[in-house]
């Protein structure tokens, strides 16, 4: 293949990847959790991590496999939270391969906004980077590992439901 | 039966000790009262030693009494706090939560402090004060420091306190032997809240919430044992509810727990609120501590700390991290539900809503669901602030009145 193909391929991989990505972002904002696992592989982790100056520590706030995180949307019912809706903001910076094109280390931003039932008043909630392994195979891009970088610490009462 | 104004602000058919006012959550002047009677007089937790670990080492804290403290250990690796004021002209003398001073060096006209809290450099001080004013005049005021009770870093503003020792009694004794080991923070995070700092200690304080949680309904309540649990009341406001069995497996998902915490029976449980904001909470395999600091009567800062061993392999400490989160990280099952709860109340007790009472009537021979924990704590409240806290102003007759 020349150089004119190579840079085709690459390009075409880097939509779907960015696709995958920006389709997370909006399966979660729906809160359609089905439709986001499908986009998971069987093997997928999930985690949301935060750095603790006053600790001086690197924590993890979340940590789930695909059964995990299942279980966790399928428990959100029983749960009293906050029902304000979240718009996830992706902005995909850097995509790169691995693997002969299989594997794609993605680094994206993030930008949470919250919206409030009762008048719809928004306000940013969090702000971070987001991590991912996305597999491309025959099937298309399935996300295989996320890790949320979150740089906002201060998240008020908190939320049930993961970025 | 709904009810009219007047049979709304009726005192409720209990003794006076089982409801509280709601103007003890609201009222601005009885919250700068707390902070003179309560606040600045009791022994607060600032942090935990394993957050300064080297000599130099330093954290800042907003004390709940309104001063801004340098928490510091010294090259005798002694802790020692400070107001994180310049005594020259009044600048913050650190700004960040955490770092290393050797030296403490104002940035605004470079005055410098050693970390025992003497002023060793006026910068050009014989040109301008002469023989008027030097380094011995201008040292930091020191704040009563111990460490203990877990490695926790306490401070105690009014100079003539009991020792820490004292104040606690015997409060901790349940924990004692589970916090002989050294500790180590591995969680901290601090939510800011809407809402009276007492409401989220009362809901450290009772365990009836636990309808709120559909966790602890489906692990704690429906288990044997459960309601046999008993609240005991200590010197100083603090109480502690006893060991409770949690059977995990019954929340789905839960696997096996296997790090658990040294002499913690598995399931075992072990909470304890400490006057008048404090909560030692033992649970699984990590030690959780929050922190109220109120900042004004209708908000709150909640510092939340969780500790494992410092001798964790890595793996134990990873479990522990999972054990934590999953109920208490700020994504966590219970936690939301707790500060939406307190979140709720902020908004419809805070000022001019025309609430009321508060009642802590249940009465259940001190068991799980009875609110004798608060009615504790509002005892010690009241002895302390010199008011009743049924009747702060001393003024409710005049409801009992209206409604004759
Ligand atoms: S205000 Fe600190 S040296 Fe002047
Ligand atoms: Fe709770």
């Amino acid at each position: 293949m020349g150089q004119i193909e190579n840079i085709a391929l690459a390009a075409g991989s880097r939509v779907l990847v960015e696709e995958l990505v920006y389709s997370t972002a909006m399966r979660m904002d729906e809160k359609d959790f089905a439709g986001y696992l499908a986009l998971c592989d069987a093997s997928y982790k999930y985690r949301i991590t935060a750095y603790s100056p006053e600790i001086r520590k690197l924590m993890t706030w979340l940590e789930h496999d695909h059964k995990g995180m299942k279980l966790l949307f399928d428990n959100l019912p029983k749960h009293n939270s906050d029902q304000s809706m979240l718009s996830r903001h992706v902005t995909v910076y850097t995509v790169k391969f691995e693997d002969g094109g299989k594997i794609a280390d993605v680094v994206s931003g993030l930008q949470v906004f919250r919206t409030t039932n009762d008048g719809g008043t928004t306000t940013l909630f969090a702000v971070g980077k987001m991590h991912d392994r996305v597999a491309l195979g025959d099937d298309g891009a399935r996300l295989v590992d996320r890790t949320i970088k979150l740089d906002t610490r201060m998240l008020g009462i908190g939320f049930h439901i993961p970025f | 039966m709904a009810r009219n104004r007047q049979e709304w602000l009726e005192k409720p058919a209990f003794p006076n000790t089982h409801f509280v006012d709601t103007r003890v959550y609201t009222d601005e002047a009885l919250f700068k009262e707390e902070q003179d009677k309560i606040f600045n007089k009791v022994w607060i937790i600032a942090c935990h030693e394993s957050e300064v670990p080297n000599k130099f080492d330093y954290r800042t804290f907003h004390h709940p009494g309104g001063a801004e403290l340098i928490v510091v250990r010294g090259e005798d690796m002694k802790v020692r706090s400070f107001y994180n004021i310049c005594p020259h002209r009044g600048n913050a003398l650190l700004y960040e939560p955490v770092g290393n001073a050797k030296r403490i060096t104002c940035i605004f006209h470079a005055w410098s402090f050693d970390t025992k809290g003497e002023c060793i450099d006026i910068s050009r001080g014989k040109q301008g004060y002469q023989d008027r004013y030097e380094c011995k005049d201008a040292g930091l005021r020191e704040v009563r420091t111990e460490v203990g009770f877990g490695g926790f870093v306490w401070v105690n503003i009014d100079d003539a306190s009991c020792t820490l020792k004292e104040y606690i009694g015997p409060a901790l004794d349940m924990l004692e032997e589970h916090m002989s080991m050294d500790l180590e923070v591995f969680h901290y995070h601090k939510a800011v809240v809407d809402t009276n700092y007492k409401l989220w200690h009362d809901t450290n304080s009772e365990f009836y919430h636990d309808y709120m949680h559909y966790f602890n309904r489906a692990t704690g309540m429906m288990q044997p044992g459960y309601f046999d649990r008993k609240y005991t009341g200590y010197p100083n406001g603090h109480a502690s509810v006893g060991s409770m069995s949690i059977k995990y497996d019954a929340y789905s998902g839960s696997q096996e727990r296997a790090v658990g915490w040294p002499g913690l029976a598995p399931g075992g449980w072990i909470l304890i609120d400490i006057f008048p904001g404090m909560t030692y909470n033992l649970r699984t395999s990590v030690l959780r501590m929050d922190t109220a600091i109120p900042l004004g009567p209708n908000k709150v800062i909640i510092e939340f700390r969780g500790l494992g061993l410092k001798s964790d392999t890595p793996e134990q400490r990873a479990e522990r991290v999972r054990d934590h989160n999953t109920i208490w990280g700020p994504f966590g099952r219970n936690l939301h539900e707790d500060l939406l709860g307190v979140h709720g109340q902020g908004v419809a007790m805070r000022e001019r809503t025309d609430s009321k009472w508060v009642i802590h009537g249940r009465e259940e021979n001190s068991t799980i669901h009875d609110e004798v924990g608060m009615r504790h704590f509002y005892h010690e409240w009241g002895e302390r602030m010199g008011r009743k806290p049924f009747d702060p102003y001393g003024d409710n007759r005049l409801a009992k009145t209206e409604a004759a």
